[in-house]
């Protein structure tokens, strides 16, 4: 991000304040209470570093200043940023990614040792956790900071099915969240991150997606505190491909780009963690699984031909086996699940089909997937959850091998 | 009298090899023309096959739709592609060729003939566009009505792919200046038919779905919300 794209007043409120030590990003929805106690955590880091909160303007124009937050307990590097732009693409994932690029170009304006972003509200939530996040980042020892989330167990679905299992796969390292969204990153992390958007400024990378895969292959200090349960937004049934498209997209991008880096890589090693787990009650409702299974029944009668494009032979005939099974044996194989992620990543890269289409047409697969994991985890305890995504890994893992195959012989390799 | 006739038949005779010696040059320059389109035909045709296989031409075609994944069937793209690159130079070397008759008519058959080409180009082109964009927004479609869990998706994309494709032909069928009164009146008859076809199935089809829809939303404030527990991101 370049700093003429800075909204004005916010430049100018930067350029007073010249230089900061920490800058927090703030793009949860927080009240007055939350920005106080937020505050409050931050006055106790050690060394009193100078802080500049950069927090997400809601006011009519794009640089107008918040006037209730300027009250606010009287911050004084307080600067209003409007990081959300209203979305007329139809992708607000990409005006998330970019205020974690807003947050970065920031930090680098006021040179700033370290960066965190703030985007979620939290319950339960672990005492002084943002100050967590930002004190191993200014004592130097580490790179970026990333959370474990207390969460129920029918939470996070597509990072605990693709995104936290792939990137553990890929780069060998077993981040729980890869993606925060609430972390802390170091100057030179997030140097590097403006510098690759500069140099490549159309190649569909995302800050936000490129952070544990680029500290990996940097061999960059990543470490893990605890925080409390997220609250998540509820599920837009309507839009789920989209979000699958959203977010599986910058993640392919980041896998062809990393390409020659994850190869090289066998096995995973755990990431230092500091903090107690915080425990959450697990009683979550009943989940419907018949709607999805019967969404992955109708996938697999009607886009048999945009799949025979993308996988090969033997996953389609499972799938068939798959689909004819009743609800209550109906069982995703995690291999399964694993073959068909590596699959699409492949014809990602490949451009089988126009990649839009591609990870549309994933909806129904992830649907199956969710429904076997809720009926595998329906009436199973708090720490059954972990168990199971554990398991998934290790088959992530187990398959490197059919991945590492199929990326570099496309044509030759395809069982 | 036999040499009356003699002289006749010798006039005539004459006068046919005359008139045969008049045309040979033309017929040998056709050959000769035909022959040489033949050969540059052939040359062209090497060069745009060898081409479109690197531009690997046939993957294209299944990315948007067109052909099967099969190689035979990606080859056989290239091979169609250059076969009638060739038709078309002889075409041309032959139209050259029958110019070289000294008639009033075979010039204005060549010349017709050329004028005509370039609205077979675009008519070709106006299809073969028209039939991208048919498969493109057919495969939108259908990846959307699935994911919307329409059962009637498959028989949606493939009405929006008719709707498309009659356009593209009927707007083909205009640049070649064929039967243009007709053709209006068969696409206006067509295109309204498959909108009403449409209508009818997406209407009837989805009776139940908006009569569920609605009643869900009539009951919503009076029954107890029961939360999706599922929270993807």
């Amino acid at each position: 991000m370049e700093v003429e794209s800075i909204p004005p007043q916010a430049l100018e409120k930067i350029e007073q304040i010249s230089s900061a030590d920490l800058v927090v990003g703030i793009l949860a929805d927080l009240d007055r209470e939350g920005i106080a106690r937020l505050w409050d955590d931050l006055q106790d880091l050690p060394g009193s570093p100078r802080i500049a909160v950069l927090q997400n303007d809601k006011g009519a124009g794009p640089a107008s200043p918040n006037p209730e937050t300027a009250e606010t307990g009287g911050l004084p590097f307080l600067v209003s940023w409007p990081f959300f732009r209203p979305d007329l693409t139809g992708a607000p994932m990409s005006s998330l990614f970019g205020a974690y690029q807003a947050v970065f170009a920031g930090g680098e304006k006021l040179g700033a040792r370290a960066c965190c972003v703030v985007a979620s509200k939290l319950e339960n939530a672990a005492p002084r956790w943002v100050s967590q996040l930002a004190q191993p980042l200014l004592e130097g020892e580490f790179d970026l900071i990333l959370p474990r989330y207390a969460r129920h167990k029918f939470e996070g679905l597509l990072n605990s099915s693709i995104i936290s299992p792939l990137s553990r796969c890929l780069y060998g390292k077993r981040i729980l969240n890869p993606m925060g969204p609430d972390l802390g990153v170091s100057q030179r992390l997030f140097r590097k991150m403006l510098s690759a958007g500069r140099n490549a400024p159309n190649n569909g990378i995302h800050a936000l997606v490129s952070l544990a895969s680029a500290a990996s292959c940097a061999n960059l200090q990543v470490y893990e505190i605890h925080l409390g349960a997220r609250i998540y937004p509820p599920t837009d049934w309507a839009n789920i491909s989209s979000l699958i498209a959203q977010v599986l997209g910058p993640v392919f991008l980041e896998m062809e780009r990393n390409a020659v880096c994850w190869q090289r890589v066998r096995g995973s090693g755990p990431v230092p963690a500091n903090g107690e787990p915080v425990s959450v009650t697990q009683d979550t409702g009943n989940v419907d699984i018949s709607r999805m299974v019967e969404s992955f029944q109708l996938g697999n009668r009607d886009l048999q031909e945009i799949w025979s494009l993308v996988l090969p032979p033997a996953t389609l005939f499972e799938l068939r086996k798959l689909s004819r099974l009743p609800l209550e044996q109906f069982r995703m194989p995690d291999e399964l699940w694993v073959r068909i992620i590596f699959d699409f990543a492949l014809a990602h890269r490949l451009r089988t089909i126009s990649r839009d289409h591609l990870l549309k047409s994933m909806t129904p697969l992830y649907l199956a997937w969710v429904a076997s994991y809720a009926h595998d985890l329906e009436t199973a305890g708090p720490t059954a959850s972990e168990q199971r995504i554990e398991r998934l890994s290790a088959a992530y893992e187990s398959s490197k091998s059919y991945l590492v195959s199929r990326w570099r012989w496309p044509d030759r390799f395809n069982p | 009298m036999w040499d009356q006739v003699k002289q006749a038949l010798a006039q005539s005779a004459a006068r046919l090899l005359a008139r045969f010696a008049s045309l040979l040059p033309g017929m040998v320059a056709l050959i000769l023309a035909v022959v040489i389109s033949i050969f540059l035909a052939f040359i062209l045709a090497f060069v745009a096959r060898r081409l479109l296989i690197r531009l690997r031409f046939g993957e294209r075609l299944v990315e948007w739709g067109f052909s099967s994944p099969a190689e035979s069937a990606t080859k056989n793209a290239a091979v169609l592609v250059s076969r009638a690159i060739g038709g078309l130079v002889i075409l041309v070397g032959f139209l050259i060729g029958i110019t070289a008759f000294d008639a009033e008519w075979t010039f204005r058959l060549a010349q017709d003939a050329l004028e005509y080409i370039p609205n077979v180009l675009g008519a070709a082109l106006v299809f073969v566009v028209g039939s991208i964009v048919a498969r493109f927004f057919a495969r939108s479609v259908l990846i959307s009505g699935v994911n919307m869990n329409f059962h009637y998706a498959r028989l949606l994309s493939l009405g929006v792919k008719s709707l498309v494709i009659v356009l593209a032909g009927a707007m083909a069928l205009e640049h070649l200046r064929i039967a243009p009164g007709v053709v209006q009146l068969a696409f206006g008859i067509l295109f309204g038919g498959i909108v009403l076809a449409l209508a009818l199935a997406v209407g009837l089809g989805a009776k139940d779905f908006v009569t569920k829809s609605l009643q869900r939303d009539v009951e919503k404030p009076s029954n107890e919300t029961v939360e999706d527990p599922l929270r993807h991101l």
